[in-house]
């Protein structure tokens, strides 16, 4: 295994250095930066499998935190504990921070005058606008399933609409999520009971109706 | 310098709460930048999130680095990153010790289905946040809808019209994404290009 022969020093700098490269490169962030990070953690490497990375793409996808950051945390920390997943995650800000620094040194307020200048931000919101919709669709699809959670969902939206803050939004939601998920198990144990009940009684009454007919 | 201190607390606030993504930061920054604090008008908002969209770099981080940047400088965007990366790296090295004794107990899943779908409806959210900014030419005024409710004609105010040019776009944006596999980069800079060109009718 070539993760032996690299030193602790070089690791670091490499995953410093590779992280610089992506998001350096990669435009998009978050989800974008996977087979990058495939290719050069997995097939170059072979500091990772591939079922590592798979386990990890989920798991940045449900803690906390933006994903490109997360990805580094996880990826550092797994390829050279803590100290990794600092240089990781340094890597990972060094590019978008100088140039969105130089960027906003150049344009002290966001608000171009020249006419092509504001069609090309508009143009460039309209297409946002159309990711997030579509981003918004699909996990709509992936985690909403009942009318309860659609219930849950509009109220949670009317809620954000009557400015109602966002970060109260989503610590309200998890205490909800344990009472609903309490409610979710319980349910279905009582299910399964219910269903263990009637096949009971089924069976008894078979046994009846077998017992008349040999009568 | 104690401002500095605000913006990285207030972004390490942001990255604990960011369940889902990236697009998750769009409610809870304008929530805070622009409605509370308004150190960014709306429009300026939207501008940024084209910048952070066609810049190298994930959108959370370029995002965090200018909103910092207007409101304190280097060191304010310093501080918005670092409030960004620090409680990642912390809840990283702790849940890499215990994730698999965690991973299926009842208190975590719990937390991931509540916030789950709190994501979805305040990403539907951020929806609305950016239609105000690209297929209508104002925010959205809710307010006046609130008149549906006494059955009444809802009073719209003046200039809130839709965009010919942002719903194209929009609407373009969508049938590309569901039906072919463009890149994003492709996407915006074709949108970028368009937007330039319909600027000279509408």
């Amino acid at each position: 295994m070539e993760i032996q022969t690299l030193s602790r020093a070089r690791r670091l700098l490499l995953l410093y250095c590779s992280f610089f490269r992506i998001t350096a490169l990669v435009v998009g962030g978050g989800l974008a930066m996977l087979p990058v990070i495939e290719e050069i953690f997995v097939n170059k490497h072979k500091l990772l499998t591939r079922e590592e990375l798979l386990d990890m793409t989920a798991l940045t996808q449900t803690v906390p935190g933006i994903i490109a950051i997360n990805s580094a945390v996880y990826i550092g920390m797994k390829i050279a504990s803590v100290p990794g997943a600092i240089a990781a995650a340094a890597g990972a800000v060094t590019p978008p921070f100088t140039v969105i620094l130089i960027i906003a040194s150049f344009f002290p307020r966001l608000d171009p005058k020249n006419r092509y200048l504001l069609g090309v931000f508009a143009g460039i919101r309209a297409a946002v606008t159309g990711m997030i919709l579509v981003t918004g669709c699909r996990m709509f699809r992936r985690t909403v399933r009942t009318p309860l959670e659609i219930a849950v969902v509009l109220i949670f939206f009317v809620l954000a609409i009557m400015k109602v803050s966002p970060a109260l939004l989503i610590l309200a939601a998890v205490p909800f999520g344990w009472c609903y998920v309490w409610w979710q198990t319980r349910r279905l144990a009582q299910a399964e009971a219910n269903a263990d009940a009637s096949k009971n009684t089924e069976t008894t009454s078979n046994n009846s109706e077998n017992g008349e007919g040999g009568k | 310098m104690n401002h500095c201190i605000v913006l990285f607390f207030q972004f390490c606030k942001f990255s604990v709460l960011c369940f889902g993504g990236g697009y998750m930061l769009i409610p809870l920054l304008t929530a805070e930048y622009v409605d509370k604090e308004q150190v960014l008008t709306m429009s300026e908002f939207g501008n940024l999130c084209s910048v952070a969209q066609v810049t190298p770099g994930p959108v959370g981080l370029n995002t965090a680095t200018y909103v910092g940047y207007v409101n304190e400088g280097f060191f304010g965007a310093l501080a918005a990153s670092l409030g960004l990366i620090v409680p990642t790296i912390l809840i990283g090295c702790s849940a890499a010790a215990g994730i698999n004794r965690w991973k299926d107990t009842f208190l975590v899943n719990g937390m991931l289905k509540g916030t789950r779908l709190a994501a979805v409806a305040l990403i539907m959210f951020a929806v609305t946040i950016f239609l105000g900014m690209s297929v209508f030419t104002q925010t959205i005024p809710w307010e006046a809808f609130g008149a549906l409710f006494k059955f009444e004609r809802p009073v719209l105010p003046e200039g809130f019209r839709v965009s010919p040019a942002g719903i194209l776009i929009c609407g373009v944006t969508v049938v590309l994404m569901l039906k072919t596999k463009l890149p994003t980069t492709a996407l915006l800079l074709g949108a970028a290009a368009a937007g330039a060109i319909l600027s000279a009718w509408f």
